[in-house]
């Protein structure tokens, strides 16, 4: 009985920025997708995400911030994955991001940014055209 | 293939966490091969202690698995553990929270944590979470903590292939009676009252050794009761000092034993049969020919099945 | 009496055949299921007495307003005359919201700004690490300090804020808000301590102080300790400021931050409601009698969204809930207790804002701002419309905004009626249904153990995450329209771009630099301040904290005037009362 393979996505949330809204949303919205999806939690430390990723397995990162520190944050969430060797897990960033950023954290390796009020679809459809099915 | 079976066994020996996971996945995933890989697998295990962790929603089993998890950890031991939580049956995703409440041993080298969801397969579960246990196992932690929500069948059943299983209760709304109702009794090795901050735990311990008293029979050793408060970190030291206690009754362990290990070779039988022929039914097209037959009623169900294997029996 | 019998028989023999003849024929004609549009008659409030559930304004149960009119609306035509901002502070006012970088970075800007014009005291932003109970110093400041607020580790920041507030600006003259909750004991000492050491009597200190610790743990996310110890610390800091500074405000409790976290109407009235009760039953324990502190409970503005009857009605309903709950359930008698003050009443929300189209969101926030003008408050049209960009706010936004605000009330004359809704049959059925569910989510909670319970056992945050994904999916299968966004989005539509120059407030280039400059500053104060009192007062306050029967409040100003830190205290805490754990989904 060969499974379809399932897609496992970490919703985590760095830093010290307490919004869960979007995060809340984006995790119900993907486990309604079909995907399986593991919550961390607020103030999650990069060691913290990175770790957990890694030892669940995941296809995809996605980080919600709203502080307005995502470059810096989603920056050390890169290096740590750079660090840990785990840098082909692929990272999404959601939040309010204004375009000059957007740009910025594509270029450090963010594959795409869904700003605030993006609908599930877009994300989930993203997540499912850019995970190989192997 | 990103990384062939023979690659991520050997990552697993040298302790390549990156390789433990992805090993899991795939075989959870029952990616072909999986099967050959758990054979290779299966002799390098055999020294972890799996304990159980079930009990009725938000009994606090999450929290109470974070603090044994640490506990173990310092005392030298090398923990991994499995969260599950409900796939949803509409979509098959899951939104696996358990991890949430075991932020803080997120970055303790010595525990490995895994979230794993029901993926609604019917008994599968469990052959999914032995297999899991396995390669814990074979990566070298040598406890295993495995937590499931003591509602449904399933999830008592994959408790079961603990060593050890502890049911955790709480005071207040009768739920200590609540779980023993719900079956899990038969299946306790220990019962934990957790949320022992809270008032009414005497009278859950009560409750459960009144419970107990009434079915035990004489022979073997009634199941300790502990209370424990997972938020503020009490009667955890002795929790895990009863787990680690070796249990009492040799030979009820090894009856035990036997029972697990049947029942593993039946339900692996069970299902690679059913595989076999469901397959063979599938590629030929003749399942879908039988239900027809029945729609049309030429045939019926019973009929059909005695066929088909009859069939199946003379390939 | 059989007068009004025969009248109300009347009205429903002709409703009845409206609904039939007329109402049902149009219905069928356009092939549909039911009416899209609702019509209230008399016979949709004949429970309704007026006196007892509408009342007149100014009087119980308060549903058509708090005053016969507002401070606002005697001077409003002396405010225009005089060009009065209310952004930039005012008579009696606070000025605009604020705060980044190191104390010192604030305090420059602050002084900038007053030589502009600005008048008030601050109204303080603290950066996320201050909200959370961390020094500049900690792992967890990491790229946050001084980002969304300023940095506050110890009493000399504070104390450096209030510089240029002296002569006309001294604390005795101008009031002071802070946006602080879980560590709002510390602040609200550093405020007492500061006019202890100028000799400004603690009695004649105004402001405000957020301290509302539950709406973070369902909504905002800046908690620090579990519930009932984080209820311990505001009962300290209710009694502290009902005893010794009267003047200040207790809280300003958050129904807008539950809103936004995507509660619906209902959750967020009773959400707010239960946690309101569970603050007034914490000073009751704490030994005070209510009319002594209920009057300075005040409200940051409920509301949050586009559908304006709703919101007036919520007002409304807010209103009638909150003073028959102090009346009947806490017995204050003074009807100040029974009010609740709140800056700006019904108003669309930020998260109703759209970054598609942005100027949309002026018309959006003038329908908040007549949704506001009609239910008892300033017809405040909020946010400024580029508010979802993230970049803070251009001067042209910030102009809009307020002139809209000016133009509903100047030009559209919407608040020259109190309650103008009052007696309508339709809103009048709208406020009592709102009111019903409301009290029925109150009593649930109430049933759970209360406020404390309902977030414990996590069901207040559970309950907005689900409102909140609903929502959304209601969004995306085009259940509910957001123009723009999910419809009228063809290739006919267009983009109005509009010049928009941020009003350069925060250098970025200081902002850049403040982690640094705040640690130099704090480890250099950490050495040389007195490190042996430090200590001392520090297991002191660890001794004190341990007895839930006493105010840490004395302890905590002793600290706060010796050079403790922020954290420093808040680590003692933590290690006695636990930090607070999330629930999972
Ligand atoms: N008072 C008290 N609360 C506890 C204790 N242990 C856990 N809790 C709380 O109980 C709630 C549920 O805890 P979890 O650990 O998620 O419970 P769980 O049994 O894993 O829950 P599910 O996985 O959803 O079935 C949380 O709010 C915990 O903080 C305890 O010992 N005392
Ligand atoms: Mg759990």
């Amino acid at each position: 009985m060969n499974q379809k393979r399932k897609i496992r996505v970490l919703v985590a949330k760095p830093g010290l920025d307490g919004h869960e809204r979007g995060a809340h949303v984006v995790a119900y919205g993907l486990r309604d997708a079909g995907f399986e999806v593991i919550y961390t939690g607020l103030r999650q430390t990069t060691e913290q995400i990175v770790n957990a990723a890694i030892q669940e397995d995941v296809d995809v990162i996605g980080l919600s911030i709203l502080s307005g520190a995502h470059v810096s944050l989603t920056r050390k969430v890169l290096d740590e994955l750079k660090n840990q060797k785990a840098e082909d897990i692929m990272v999404i960033v959601g939040g309010i991001v204004p375009s000059e950023d957007i740009r910025d954290l594509k270029e450090m390796g963010v594959r795409e940014v869904f700003t605030a009020g993006t609908p599930i679809s877009a994300i989930s459809d993203f997540i499912e055209s850019a995970i190989p099915a192997d | 293939m990103k990384n062939s079976w023979d690659k991520l066994i050997q990552g697993i020996r040298e302790k390549d966490i990156r390789a433990m996971a992805r090993l899991i996945t795939r075989v959870e995933n029952r990616e072909d091969g999986w099967k050959t890989a758990m054979t290779e697998i299966y002799p390098l295990t055999g020294k972890a202690r799996v304990f159980g962790i079930t009990g009725s929603p938000g009994a606090g089993k999450s929290t109470l698995t974070c603090e044994i998890a640490r506990e173990l950890a310092d005392r030298g031991h090398t923990v991994g553990i499995i969260a599950v939580d409900p796939s949803s049956p509409f979509s098959g995703g899951a939104l696996l929270g358990d991890r949430l409440r075991m932020q803080q041993i997120f970055t303790i080298k010595e525990i490995y944590i895994r979230s794993m969801a029901t993926r609604g397969m019917l008994g599968g579960l469990c052959q999914a979470a032995r297999d899991v246990i396995r390669i814990m196992d074979a990566f070298g932690k040598d406890v295993i903590l495995i937590e499931t929500v003591g509602v449904g069948q399933d999830e008592i059943e994959i408790v079961k292939t603990a060593d050890r299983v502890m049911v955790v209760c709480i005071p207040g709304m009768g739920d200590g009676i609540q779980a023993i109702k719900a079956g899990v009794m038969e299946i306790a090795d220990l019962y934990v009252i957790n949320k022992a901050d809270k008032p009414g735990a005497d009278e859950v311990e009560a409750d459960i050794q009144a419970m107990l008293s009434l079915s035990s029979d004489l022979e073997c050793v009634a199941p300790p009761v502990l209370q424990t408060s997972a938020l503020k970190k009490q009667g955890i030291l002795e929790l895990v000092s009863a787990l680690l206690e070796n249990p009492a009754d040799t030979k009820k362990q090894k009856v035990k034993e036997e029972i697990r290990i049947k029942e593993e070779i039946l339900s692996l039988m069970e299902r690679e049969v059913f595989r076999q022929v469901r397959s063979v039914w599938e590629n030929e097209g003749s399942l879908l020919d039988s239900v027809s037959q029945v729609m049309q009623k030429t045939s019926d169900p019973y009929t059909i099945v005695k066929q088909m294997l009859l069939n199946h029996k003379h390939r | 009496m059989a007068e009004d019998n025969k009248y109300l028989e009347k009205i429903k023999t002709q409703q009845k055949e409206w609904e039939e003849n007329v109402l049902q024929k149009r219905v069928k004609r356009f092939n549909l299921k039911e009416s899209p549009t609702k019509f209230y008659s008399p016979l949709s409030t004949i429970k309704n007495d007026f006196c007892e559930k509408v009342g007149f304004p100014g009087q119980y149960p308060y549903t058509s307003g708090n005053n016969p009119f507002d401070f606002w609306r005697a001077y409003a035509g002396d405010a225009a005359k005089m060009g009065y901002r209310p952004d930039w502070g005012g008579a009696g006012g606070v000025g605009k919201y604020g705060g980044f970088g190191t104390a010192e970075d604030y305090r420059d800007y602050l002084i900038r700004m007053h030589s502009m014009g600005r008048t008030g005291g601050p109204n303080m932003a603290f950066d996320l690490v201050t909200q959370c109970g961390y020094d500049s110093d900690s792992p967890f400041a990491d790229g946050e300090v001084g980002r969304v607020g300023v940095a506050i580790d110890t009493f000399r920041d504070f104390a450096t804020i209030y510089e240029p507030y002296t002569g006309a600006l001294e604390i005795d003259k101008v009031p002071s808000n802070f946006t602080i909750n879980a560590p709002a004991a510390i602040i609200i000492a550093m405020y007492a301590v500061l006019a202890d050491k100028r000799g400004v009597p603690l009695n004649k200190l105004k402001g405000t102080p957020q301290n509302d610790i539950l709406k973070e743990f369902i909504a905002r996310g800046t908690y620090i300790f579990p519930p009932k110890p984080s209820l311990r610390l505001f009962r300290d800091t209710c009694v502290f400021c009902t005893q010794l500074m009267p003047e200040l405000n207790i809280n300003s409790m958050g129904g807008y931050h539950i809103r936004e976290a995507g509660a619906s109407r209902v959750q967020d009235l009773a959400f707010s409601m239960a946690n309101a009760a569970a603050y007034l039953q914490t000073g009751i324990d704490g030994g005070l009698a209510v009319d002594l502190f209920a009057p300075k409970f005040t409200f940051n503005a409920f509301g949050g969204s586009m559908e304006i009857y709703p919101e007036i009605a919520f007002q409304r309903a807010a209103r009638r809930i909150y003073a028959r709950m102090l009346k009947e359930r806490f017995h204050a008698k003074n009807p100040r207790s029974m009010l609740i003050r709140q800056p700006i009443t019904a108003h669309i929300g930020c998260s109703s804002t759209t970054l598609q189209r942005p100027l949309n969101n002026l018309t959006r926030a003038v329908v908040g701002g007549m949704a506001a003008g009609m239910s008892g408050g300033m017809p405040g049209a909020f946010p400024p419309f580029d508010e979802p960009m993230g970049l803070g706010h251009s001067q042209e936004a910030v102009q809009l905004q307020l002139d809209a605000t000016r133009i509903l009330i100047y030009e559209a004359k919407v608040s020259d009626v109190n309650d103008p809704w009052a007696g309508s049959y339709f809103m009048e059925s709208l406020t009592d249904e709102i009111e019903e569910q409301t009290i029925a989510e109150m009593e649930k909670i109430e049933n759970m153990g209360g406020a404390v319970a309902a977030i414990e056992n996590g069901y207040m945050q559970k309950a907005i995450a689900k409102s909140s994904y609903q929502k959304q999916r209601k969004i995306d299968k085009q259940e509910e329209f957001v123009i723009g966004v999910n419809c009228y989005t063809g290739q006919n539509e267009i983009n109005v771009n509009v010049n928009r120059e941020v009003e350069a407030s925060y250098d970025p280039e200081l902002m850049k630099s403040a982690e640094k400059r705040q640690k130099e500053k704090l480890s250099r104060l950490k050495r040389e301040r007195d490190n042996t009192t430090v200590h001392s007062l520090l297991s002191t306050l660890r001794q004190h904290a341990k007895d839930e029967a006493v105010n840490l409040m004395p302890d905590i100003c002793k600290c706060v005037e010796n050079d403790v830190s922020l954290q420093e205290i808040c680590d003692v805490f933590r290690e006695v009362f636990g930090e607070f754990q999330q629930a999972k989904l």
